[in-house]
This record gives C-alpha cells, sequence and structure tokens, in this order.
C-alpha cells in the first residue's frame, strides 16, 4: 500500500531541510512508541520513503498491505523532525491511501490543481494572480504541465 | 499466531498467572504486579498494549500468582507480552501461565493438580 502524506509545519526552514532518511527515522520511531517492538518490527518490513517533494511537503510512503493500518494509526503521532541536530515542530496530514503509484500520483495531480484554485481565491495582489492564473492555465493542457504548476505554487509561497 | 473468535464467547477471558522469580529476592506487591504487566505490555505492544483493558482480580504475594482479566480481543497481546517479558527490576523472571478459559468458574478446579 502506498500512503500520500503532506508535512504541515509553521517553521519556514523545516520545508527546506526534509529528507527522506530523517522522515523515514521519524515515522519509525513514532510506530515504535504507539505500537511497541511487534508494531515497529511488522511495519519496518518493507516499509520505504518512495517520494519526497521538498517544495511542496508531499511525501510517499509504502509499506506492506497487511500493515498499513498500523502505519496510518501512527501518523498523527509524529510530531517534529529531527535533521542535523534541529527539532522542526511539523505534523503529517494524510492525504490518500492507494494500492499502486499510479492512483497516487494521480490523486495529487487533481489535489495540487485544487490547491491551485484555493490559492488564487487567497491572492492579496495582482502579480500572484497573474502568475497563478498562468501555471494554472498550463495545468489544464498536459498532465506534465502540472510539475511546472508544483514550481509556481513554491514562488507564491514564498511571497 | 491466529486467534478467532467465535460470535458467541464470552467477552472477557480471564487467566490464573505464576511469576516465576528462581533468584528470591522482594516479591512484587499488588500494585507493582500490575506495573509490571502494564510494562511488559508497552514493551511488546506500544501505547496501544498498555492502554488494554487489563484487571488483576485477585493476586497472593506468598505464591507471587493472579488472575487476570482481559477483553477477550487483547488476549493474543497480552499473553505473548507476559511470555516475552524476561526481567523485573533487573532479575530474570518468568510467567508461567497456569490455566486460561472465559469463564471465572472454570480456574477453580485445576485438574493438573488432581490427586487421584
Amino acid at each position: 500500500r502506498y500512503v500520500l502524506c503532506e508535512v504541515v509545519s509553521e517553521d519556514p526552514r523545516c520545508r527546506q531541510c526534509i529528507e527522506d532518511r530523517a522522515l523515514g527515522l521519524a515515522v519509525r520511531d513514532a510506530i515504535a512508541r504507539v505500537h511497541g517492538d511487534y508494531g515497529l518490527a511488522r511495519c519496518s518490513i518493507s516499509f520505504t520513503v518512495k517520494y519526497l517533494n521538498a517544495y511542496t511537503g508531499t511525501v510517499l510512503l509504502r509499506c506492506r498491505k497487511d500493515s498499513y493500518r498500523l502505519l496510518c494509526s501512527a501518523l498523527p503521532f509524529v510530531r517534529y523532525l529531527e535533521s542535523r541536530a534541529q527539532r522542526y515542530p511539523c505534523f503529517l496530514n494524510t492525504l490518500h491511501v492507494g494500492g499502486t503509484i499510479r492512483t497516487c500520483q494521480k490523486f495529487l495531480i487533481q489535489y495540487n490543481t485544487t490547491q491551485l484554485l484555493r490559492l488564487l481565491k487567497n491572492c492579496t495582489n495582482e502579480e500572484e494572480r497573474q502568475c497563478v492564473q498562468k501555471s494554472l492555465l498550463s495545468c489544464s493542457l498536459t498532465e506534465e504541465q502540472s510539475q511546472s504548476g508544483d514550481e509556481e505554487e513554491e514562488d507564491d509561497g514564498t511571497e | 499466531f491466529e486467534r478467532r473468535v467465535l460470535r458467541g464467547a464470552a467477552e472477557h477471558h480471564y487467566l490464573r498467572v505464576r511469576l516465576e522469580l528462581p533468584d528470591g529476592g522482594a516479591r512484587p506487591n499488588a500494585a507493582q504486579f500490575k506495573q509490571l504487566v502494564v510494562t511488559a505490555l508497552r514493551e511488546l505492544h506500544g501505547e496501544v498494549g498498555a492502554a488494554l483493558p487489563v484487571d488483576v482480580l485477585t493476586y497472593e504475594e506468598k505464591t507471587v500468582s493472579a488472575i487476570l482479566r482481559v477483553i477477550s480481543s487483547g488476549l493474543v497481546k497480552l499473553w505473548s507480552a507476559l511470555t516475552l517479558l524476561g526481567f523485573y527490576q533487573n532479575r530474570r523472571c518468568a510467567f508461567r501461565v497456569l490455566q486460561t478459559s472465559p469463564f471465572l468458574l472454570a480456574l477453580s478446579g485445576n485438574s493438573r493438580e488432581l490427586v487421584l
């Protein structure tokens, strides 16, 4: 099973320091605390961080079909990410659970377009509005263009 | 292993256990015994296991044996946690499960100690 989640944090520096190993360790630690040795061993059999997008904070985790419920129940207990001896408070939001990477990718594309629409509504300046509208129009043409939509979203986030 | 429960089974399971302390030191009292059981559950099954509703119905300090009650869905977790507990206050110890039954009355008679 593939679990798609989003890392939400108030600290802006946290976004740049998200690494796959640090995130994997944080999730494993949370599983060990919540489900003990047995749960940790059962979930870690084939647990990996498949995809990580530091700009939007999107993470795709892979685990076994029999133990994905243990993993999902332990995700709310991830409270901080630790990397380079710095602790950043954050929490994980579960977006979608799918059986293949392709379904998660389809969901992520739809989710990103809805996020762009939401950003358009919350835009304050006119130039932000122009940027978002341009990326939205480019999204609807082909599927590969949505990658450029992700990078446009990062610019709006830092502005 | 997997345990399949039939719909008609009772909701609680009762276990008669004895804690063996081979080096004969101070025996735990009732509160310490319960703390030991919860610690064993926490080590093996985490916070979810430690939150399992386990009750110590009776406790005898002389023989260090007790009757535990647990919700039927948690029997496997409790039994596996008791089996894998190795240390009590840095002393080696072992839990022996003498009897188990979904009915409390069945624990009063023990055919192993029957004298013919």
